[in-house]
């Protein structure tokens, strides 16, 4: 019996050594699981298992597998937001062989990201969020504005916002989206976001101290809702109309266009951010963790996700942004969008999605940006001035980060 | 047993037999034996926690480095929380919301309690269903649903604010609301810790009155007969049987307040949209812990906060024993 | 004064504090009713109709959809069985395991007695948010991980169950009973079993509920142990679909109101159990 059972077990595990063919769990949120549904047909060698928690679950679960070194997927999703902190955790599988020969057909600034700073590739991007403004045209050209004249630089943006005020019409939902994004997406060359190159923070710098001007002056302008985003007084703004623009990544068409505010339909269209600014609003990476049993297999999976055609489907299925930059010569990214009154977006996306500066990852960037978005709650909220705001969550960034 | 002289029935105990050592031996160890699935568990589970947090404490930790990347600093992590100022602020917005939530808890559930139990079995059971719902809602579902009630534009609370404010009849005290309305009830710093409060003591109103509930069930009937026919009333009974004896719940019911509300986390976490909004006044501390914890990956320190949090809660569970103990834990 | 208009002034006033007292009552259960109310309304919608236009109490037509949206995102009885199996088993474990232990605390007079009941308190005062870590460490070098046992197990020694059982028995179980009991000639177990456990009847009822709502909410541990999607409980599978902007709330509240519906179920069958001591208007 028992040596039935050996053979048996061997003549089993010949069989995968065969074929290759293994169980591959992948660890995500959603709505990849619809996506996975879609394509794990198309990889019949590997039984695909995918385990969905919610966005926030699923990073606090796959903290908890790094740290004890177990239970973690055989391929992980990984948020943007969190991709800083875990390349240059050493609990990744280096994927610089497998992807080098390839990493010249993704938007480069997402490869780059996906790097770790010993410069080897820990993770690749599977999707992106190109970041545009969303602009109401009856507020705009109907009304008589010039696009172009508006969005030439932050100040004019908000003269904008100002003309609005006096028709009753909000520039934006809640103002510190302005903050965030100017200090964001105006990065110098080789600086990180909140840290120079030799890790001295940043914080009081002229390009926060501007942002935070910006949002303040749109705030006590009385320009924006003070809504908090994605939430339902937000939703229900964009149903009523009541902003004139939002800045956010190119996956928020499918949602406006979808539920959001399907019968605004026409009345809306894309623009760059102002000052011809390239920003960013999401993303996803995928990385094989070290205490994934056959990493080989995972990358079976990576690369099917990553391919032209699977990429075009996320497109498709779940709007995800293609992280492969031959996918925008497809025809689809042609297409005039109804809902943007035939505007061809997605030229736009791409153009954005291939110019974006890399920032570097720092450590202490996760903690920096809370202290931050405190700081700017307590400017616009509190009437904290903006250099007690920023000196402060600056002494608070020097003591916390280690 | 100071006497010298031994009893005869001293005597019979020194020549025990086989039968009555083992007897002896049994009763000492009776007590561990209810007790052993406790020891054997909390052992196997519950130990290793706590002297795990208690190494993290002294140590820098980022855990998505994993277990070999811990450095020891000493105790670096207790001085960098106890001189940071967001550790004794939130530290205070957790005390006055366990305070606005808790105490109106309990004297919400005692007389809520007292009025099911005078109230026939049926119509009891039907009220303790509905006052219990709250409890076993999903946290989830319910700071979800309040956040729609609370919503500044489109919320229930603020359209019957509104309404009370013009209406004819009611103007007259509720006029003066007209200038500040709508209220961001979950986005102001000045009314979010009255926001959480009333989610929290909403939902744990029901459980505190099944508590009592189930307390009174162990009075006996015959005592409020006698208090009956001594004439005493319905407040005096109240008084002076029902209350007494409930004390054992009593102090049950509100130590669990205690403990429960100094680690207020779901409510205050939902309602400021994950620590979005009102973060000044509406941060817990359990809220700041997992931020530094999870958000800011930085375990030691966390757990050096977690220490602190709980030698904080110690002191007023080991005042609140002092005080109260003897009469609460009785039976000693 | 007559004395009969004195009985009336009386009696006037006990009916208006009776009046009182129930329109209090009834406020009450408007208050905690209503959101659940509320969500098993939102079941019956979808997502354009939920919030659209402020609050919406007419009962929309979207169930039967919102119902079959729920079985295409979600394993959904597959998660409800499991959040069954492993709340019955943890309840019934637990009833055991913390009625031994209130009870030997309540009675005993021994040893390191106080150093437990210290240490029981203690562990309840330990900031939860950061004990995942190392309960998952000893999950899986037990070689406990994805096992339904890992998120029941740990739990059957609830201090709460057994503080709560403790004050029962010192507020239920009178001494003499117990001493009467042993001169009897019954065994130590024995009195447990059949003198000291009937007695404890509400407090066990009291105490399923608390064990069993708070096995079938808990979601931190079953989302670090459990691996396999036919493994995962109703709450993980339903907070899985959520967070996203384009959440099926419809679906979700739906799965959410029904996910209750057995928490409510044994609250109604432990309630009989919970005031099982007292007779009908004994206080009156």
């Amino acid at each position: 019996m028992k040596t039935q059972l050996k053979a048996g077990v061997a003549a089993l595990s010949l069989l995968a050594a065969a074929t290759f063919a293994a169980d591959i769990r992948i660890d995500g949120f959603p709505d990849y699981d619809t996506q996975i549904n879609a394509i794990k047909d198309g990889l019949p060698q590997h039984n695909i298992e995918m385990l969905k928690n919610n966005h926030g679950d699923h990073h606090n679960k796959l903290k908890t597998n790094l740290a004890t070194g177990s239970g973690a997927g055989d391929v992980v999703l990984i948020d943007v937001g969190f991709i800083g902190s875990f390349v240059n955790a050493g609990g990744f599988v280096d994927l610089s062989d497998f992807y080098k020969g390839m990493a010249g057909d993704y938007a480069s600034y997402a490869v780059e990201a996906g790097k770790g700073n010993d410069g080897k590739q820990y993770a690749v991007p599977v999707d992106l969020g190109p970041g545009v403004m969303y602009f109401r045209r009856d507020y705009m050209e109907d009304m008589g504005f010039d696009l172009d004249e508006v969005m030439t630089d932050w100040d004019t943006y908000v003269a904008y916002g100002a003309e609005l005020k006096k028709k009753g019409i909000l520039l934006i939902g809640n103002a510190s989206a302005i903050a965030n994004a100017y200090y964001r997406f105006n990065v110098a060359e080789g600086e990180g976001l909140y840290f120079d190159a030799d890790g001295k923070s940043l914080v009081t710098s002229e390009r926060f101290v501007r942002g935070f001007e910006l949002a303040k002056a749109v705030r006590d302008g009385g320009m924006d809702g003070n809504i908090s985003e994605w939430t339902e007084d937000w939703y229900a703004g964009f149903r009523e109309g009541k902003f004139a623009t939002q800045m956010s990544g190119a996956w928020l068409l499918g949602h406006l266009k979808n539920w959001i505010a399907p019968d605004t339909s026409g009345l809306w269209g894309v623009s760059n951010l102002p000052a011809g600014t390239y920003g960013t609003w999401g993303g996803s990476y995928l990385a094989i963790p070290k205490q994934a049993k056959n990493p080989a297999a995972a990358w079976d999976l990576i690369q099917y996700m990553i391919s032209e055609d699977i990429q075009l489907a996320g497109f498709k299925n779940i709007a995800a942004f293609p992280a492969h930059t031959g996918t925008y010569s497809d025809p689809s990214f042609n297409e005039s969008i109804e809902f943007l009154r035939g505007q061809k977006a997605r030229q736009m996306f791409a153009n954005i999605a291939n110019n974006i500066t890399p920032v570097t990852p720092m450590n202490g960037d996760l903690i920096a940006e809370d202290l931050v978005n405190q700081a700017l709650d307590k400017v616009l909220n509190d009437g904290v001035s903006i250099e007690k705001a920023l000196k402060d969550a600056e002494k608070q960034i020097k003591r916390r980060v280690r | 047993m100071n006497s010298d002289i031994a009893s005869p029935h001293d005597l019979t105990q020194l020549e025990e037999t086989g039968t009555q050592k083992r007897e002896r031996f049994l009763t000492k160890f009776t007590p561990y034996g209810f007790l052993s699935p406790y020891i054997l568990i909390y052992g196997v589970f519950g130990i290793f926690p706590v002297f795990f947090m208690i190494y993290l404490s002294f140590h820098l930790w980022n855990p998505v480095e994993g277990l070999s990347s811990m450095e020891y600093v000493g105790f670096e992590n207790y001085v960098l929380s106890l001189t940071d100022p967001q550790l004794w602020q939130t530290m205070w917005n957790t005390l006055v919301m366990a305070i606005l939530s808790g105490v109106p808890q309990h004297l919400f559930a005692l007389p809520l309690a007292y009025f099911l139990v005078m109230m026939g079995p049926k119509v009891r059971h039907w009220l303790t269903t509905a006052y219990f719902l709250p409890y076993i809602t999903s946290t989830v579902a319910v700071s979800m649903i309040f956040y729609v009630m609370y919503s500044k534009d489109s919320g229930i609370i603020n359209a019957v604010l509104a309404y009370l404010a013009d209406a004819g009849w009611s103007s007259w005290l509720f006029g003066g609301l007209k200038d500040v309305l709508p209220l961001g009830w979950v986005q102001e710093n000045s009314l979010i810790r009255y926001s959480v409060s009333f989610v929290v003591w909403w939902k744990y109103v029901g459980f505190n009155t099944v508590i009592y509930t189930a307390g009174l069930a162990t009075i006996s009937h015959d005592l409020y007969e006698a208090a009956k026919i001594d004439g005493a009333n319905s407040w005096q009974r109240f008084r002076h049987v029902s209350l007494p004896l409930l004390k054992p719940f009593i102090f049950f019911g509100v130590t669990l307040t205690i403990i429960g509300n100094m680690n207020l986390f779901d409510e205050p976490f939902v309602l400021t949209v994950g620590g979005q909004f009102a973060q000044t006044a509406g941060k817990t501390i359990s809220n700041y812990l997992y931020q530094i914890a999870w958000e800011w990956l930085d375990m030691g320190a966390a757990a050096a906060v977690s220490w602190i949090l709980f030698v904080v809660i110690g002191i007023f569970t080991a005042v609140y024993f002092y005080f109260f103990g003897r009469q609460g834990l009785g039976g000693e | 004064m007559t004395f009969n208009q004195a009985t009336f002034i009386v009696n006037l006033y006990r009916k208006l504090g009776k009046g009182v007292v129930n329109v209090f009552l009834a406020v009450f259960v408007f208050i905690t009713v209503f959101p659940f109310v509320w969500s098993a309304i939102l079941a019956t919608h979808d997502r354009t109709t939920m919030f659209s236009g402020g609050i919406n109490f007419a009962l929309g037509d979207k169930i039967v959809q919102n119902y079959g949206n729920l079985l295409k995102i979600m394993d959904f009885w597959t998660g409800m069985m499991n959040s069954f199996s492993i709340s019955v088993i943890g309840t019934a474990v637990s009833l055991l395991f913390c009625s031994m232990a209130g009870y030997a605390l309540a009675t005993y007079q021994f040893k390191g007695k106080n150093a437990i009941f210290g240490i029981m308190v203690g562990s309840m005062m330990i900031p939860p948010v950061l004990t995942l870590i190392p309960y998952y460490m000893v999950i899986s070098a037990l070689g406990l991980a994805n096992t339904h046992l890992a998120v029941w197990l740990p739990f059957t020694i609830n201090p709460f169950g057994i503080f709560l059982i403790r004050q029962y028995v010192v507020a239920s179980v009178p001494k003499d009973l117990l001493e009467a009991s042993k001169l009897d000639g019954a065994s130590e177990l024995r009195t447990y079993w059949s003198v000291v456990l009937p007695l404890l009847r509400p407090g066990l009822a009291t105490l399923a509920i608390v064990q069993f709502v708070f096995l079938w909410n808990n979601f931190l541990q079953p989302l670090v142990v459990l691996n396999s999607p036919d493994k995962m409980v109703i709450t993980q599978m339903l907070r899985g679909v959520q967070g996203v902007p384009n959440t099926p709330w419809g679906a979700v509240m739906l799965g959410t109101t029904i996910s209750i519906l057995p928490l409510v179920a044994l609250y109604l069958t432990a309630s009989k159990q919970m005031i099982a001591g007292l007779t009908a208007g004994a206080v009156k």
